[in-house]
């Protein structure tokens, strides 16, 4: 058996559509510092660093590099570092980098760092349409926001998902992200101005898509020995995983079902010993870039069954004050540093079970469940996080 | 680490300067099934695949969305690390150690036919370097110049290791360049960035290389002759070169103490047989020995003339070629790895180093980083 690894600290930043009050370095230091402040220890006591972004989506490549003194190797260079990009994975599987550098008993305390600039790329869609095969599906414009209106035209067309339940999913994602400090987007509309707001790729409107983000998180994982000593209540890490779905679209035939994601739950929740998801999670923190994607993701994840995912929208359980809040902190839709934001779903996860999420904490969180997807939804990550050590 | 891990199987493609009847995937798949094949495992036999490589030289964004299917990763945990493939090795390692996996592929590849100089610069901060020009080749250039300058050596010294690997070359028939040169058509070869001449300088090679790795009671079903993983290291170090020694590899002198300390190893050259290092130029492979603990400083361009480094020397370095003969860009150190492989468990074929115990592979992370920054050491050792 691995090891047990918990978090210790989490550092968030501020984000915006440009942070050009910060440099690149600055803006990575402002995550790392404060998650070091966190757990209160210095450069010196991290063993080693795992890096997450995506630098096509930068207007800078390979930025550890220009960041690496901002990341605790600031007065201790020559330290381990090891970078991860997977798409919008990237947070998620630097996150489990970062597990598995602790798992193996290589190291002790290792910080793991996720950036990006979206404010510095061009066109993130144009570059995210350099992922897919240029001779079939490159042309007809794949990338994030085409492949989602494809999952929600199926997802109507298959179980009677209304526009109407994807803009109450956009306001209540807004509604959360006013509690969070650290959100990008923080205003709040209605169903109506969601309905009304403009058509960006069919049935999407402005209000189902998430934003473009300058931003930073930091995260630090530590042994078992280690954990207690460092943070008052540290989250546990009680089962992670990836899971890879096929290269090409066109072999992913069922867009209103996330099968894969489905598969790698039911993988988790089987390592973590959890039996019924809904009742045994507290609260979730899930990468919903577009708002059909967190239906998908309730179905997916078995917090209710296949096509009955609006339902839990329009009854309130995965509200604030539902049985099953999911995203306190507004989620992808209202803060996406798309290398970053994988990690921020476990960073929030992280700090509602220990407790740390001042105006979004939901109470009494023991279990809490972290996701992000990728690789025009070829990717997903999962972490459960607990209170208890498994 | 908590389980052992050793190398149970690689796969390699004939590299070469394109391959226009292969796609990319094609290109992964190949290295993959003959890693796979080596392995003598199914793919289904496979628990996690960790790829490798630099989106922004590939042209490709999110390469594992291709790379991981085409190497047995479909429905499976997989990473990448966005690094040279000897840090998806090092990742890999960990997996495995951590006890969650019994098995993984790691995959690398190079694809890079156009010269990176121009992504290369963009890694560089807008305000100060990037305007200078600053690039992979300019920054390797920078440091063999401080280097010459400060220990004296002269390109006739680095151009010996260029005609020694390019001699091994020869007998390698996966290599790339498998004609010899000799030192002097080195040092007439055209200048490229002082004090780097062409030859001084890699190929850009197409192809790709696998590696299968196993742990605990898992392996010993497999196969008798592995090659067990004693030590990893790796290091990175700071980024602004004004500030930075460029006469000598800190980041590899690290990622040496920590490989050689989980090895158990003292005096590198009676202990190791052969080693595979990261010649990313001619004179970073001199550079090399010493932060390899093998030379003093200064001492690098001796060891090669006294024979030390060459065929049938004390520990031969980079018998099948090195990167001065194949380069796959971002695959170049996980290719050293492979080799290192062939050479503990006697499969290196026209190139194997007699009775090959002990091998050591150095890889560079030269896809993202300037200036030879990001360095992993691997001790391979048959016992």
């Amino acid at each position: 058996m691995p090891r047990r690894v918990a978090i210790v600290g989490v550092g968030l930043t501020r984000c915006s559509s440009w942070r050009r009050d910060v440099s690149y370095p600055e803006l990575v230091y402002e995550a790392v510092s404060a998650a070091l402040q966190d757990c209160d220890i210095g450069p010196d006591a991290v063993d080693a660093v795992v890096y997450g972004s995506m630098d096509p989506f930068d207007g800078l490549n390979a930025p550890e590099r220009w960041c690496v003194d901002a990341c605790a190797s600031a007065g201790a260079l020559n330290k381990p570092l090891l970078k991860i990009s997977t798409g919008g994975t990237t947070g998620g599987s630097a996150a489990l980098g970062g597990y598995y550098h602790v798992a193996s008993g290589m190291f002790d305390v290792v910080l793991v760092v996720c950036s990006q600039r979206v404010g510095e790329t061009l066109d993130a869609q144009r570059v995210l349409n350099t992922a897919v095969d240029p001779v079939y599906e490159r042309g007809f414009g794949a990338g994030a926001i085409t492949v989602a209106a494809i999952q929600a035209t199926s997802h109507m067309h298959y179980y009677g998902t209304t526009e109407e339940d994807l803009a109450m999913v956009a306001v209540q994602n807004h509604e959360n992200s006013s509690n969070n400090p650290y959100a990008h987007l923080r205003f709040k509309f209605t169903v109506e101005d969601a309905l009304n707001s403009r058509m960006l790729s069919t049935p999407l409107r402005l209000s189902d898509c998430c934003p473009s983000s300058d931003g930073a998180c930091a995260v630090i994982f530590a042994s078992e020995e280690k954990a207690p000593k460092l943070a008052k209540h540290p989250a546990w890490v009680r089962a992670c995983g990836q899971i890879t779905d096929n290269y090409f679209m066109g072999d992913r035939p069922w867009a209103e079902d996330w099968d894969s994601l489905a598969i790698l739950a039911r993988r988790i929740y089987r390592l973590a010993k959890i039996d019924n998801p809904r009742r045994e999670i507290d609260v979730a923190e899930l990468y919903q870039a577009f708002t059909i994607q967190q239906i998908l993701e309730y179905e997916a994840l078995g917090f209710c069954q296949k096509g009955e995912g609006a339902k839990l929208i329009r009854d309130g359980t995965t509200s604030m004050q539902g049985e099953l809040p999911v995203d306190p902190s507004g989620g992808v839709l209202c803060n996406n540093p798309i290398g970053a934001s994988g990690l921020i779903r476990v960073a929030e996860a992280a700090l509602q079970v220990m407790g740390k999420a001042e105006q979004r904490q939901v109470p009494n969180v023991k279990t809490a469940l972290a996701h992000a997807w990728g690789a025009t939804i070829g990717f997903h990550t999962l972490m459960v996080l607990d209170k208890q050590a498994p | 680490m908590v389980s052992r891990v050793a190398v149970v199987g690689v796969g390699q493609t004939y590299h070469e300067e394109a391959k226009s009847t292969q796609s990319y995937y094609d290109v992964a798949f190949e290295a993959a099934t003959k890693a796979l094949e080596d392995a003598a495992l199914d793919k289904g036999e496979i628990d996690t695949v960790i790829a490798s490589g630099w989106d922004v030289a590939d042209g490709r964004t999110i390469s594992d969305m291709y790379l991981v299917p085409a190497a047995s990763g479909y429905l499976k945990d997989s990473a990448k690390a966005a690094e040279d493939g000897v840090l998806a090795f090092a990742y890999a390692c960990m997996r495995l150690a951590a006890g969650a996996f019994d098995t993984a592929l790691v995959i690398a590849h190079g694809h890079t036919e156009h010269p990176p100089e121009l992504v290369s610069n963009v890694v560089f901060d807008p305000f100060f370097f990037r305007p200078m020009g600053a690039s992979t080749i300019t920054t390797l250039a920078l440091q063999a110049c401080a280097y010459a300058d400060k220990y004296g050596v002269t390109p006739e010294q680095a151009a010996a290791v260029v005609a020694k690997n390019r001699r091994n070359a020869v007998d390698n028939p996966y290599a790339h360049l498998r004609s010899p040169v000799s030192v002097e058509d080195v040092v007439r070869s055209p200048p490229v960035a002082w004090p780097l001449r062409a030859l001084d300088c890699p190929p850009r090679s197409v192809g790709a290389v696998a590696l299968v790795l196993a742990a605990g009671e898992r392996m010993r079903r497999i196969r008798s002759d592995v090659a067990w993983v004693r030590g990893v290291g790796w290091a990175v170090d700071g980024y602004e070169l004004g500030a930075a020694d460029l006469w000598r590899l800190p980041s590899l002198a690290a990622a040496t103490a920590r490989a050689y300390a989980a090895a158990s190893i003292k005096n590198p050259l009676d202990e190791l047989d052969v080693a595979e290092v990261h010649d990313i130029t001619s004179y970073h492979e001199l550079m090399a020995y010493e932060a390899l603990g093998w030379a003093q400083p200064g001492g690098g361009a001796r060891l090669l003339e006294e024979g030390v480094t060459g065929r049938g020397g004390k520990l031969p370095v980079n018998p099948s070629g090195g990167v001065l003969s194949t380069n796959l860009h971002a695959g170049s150190g996980l290719l050293r790895v492979a080799e290192a492989v062939l050479q503990v468990t006697g499969r290196a074929g026209a190139h194997q180093v007699e009775g090959a115990r002990t091998a050591l592979a150095h890889g560079l992370s030269a896809a993202a980083g300037p200036a030879a920054a990001g360095n992993c050491v691997v001790v391979l050792g048959r016992d």
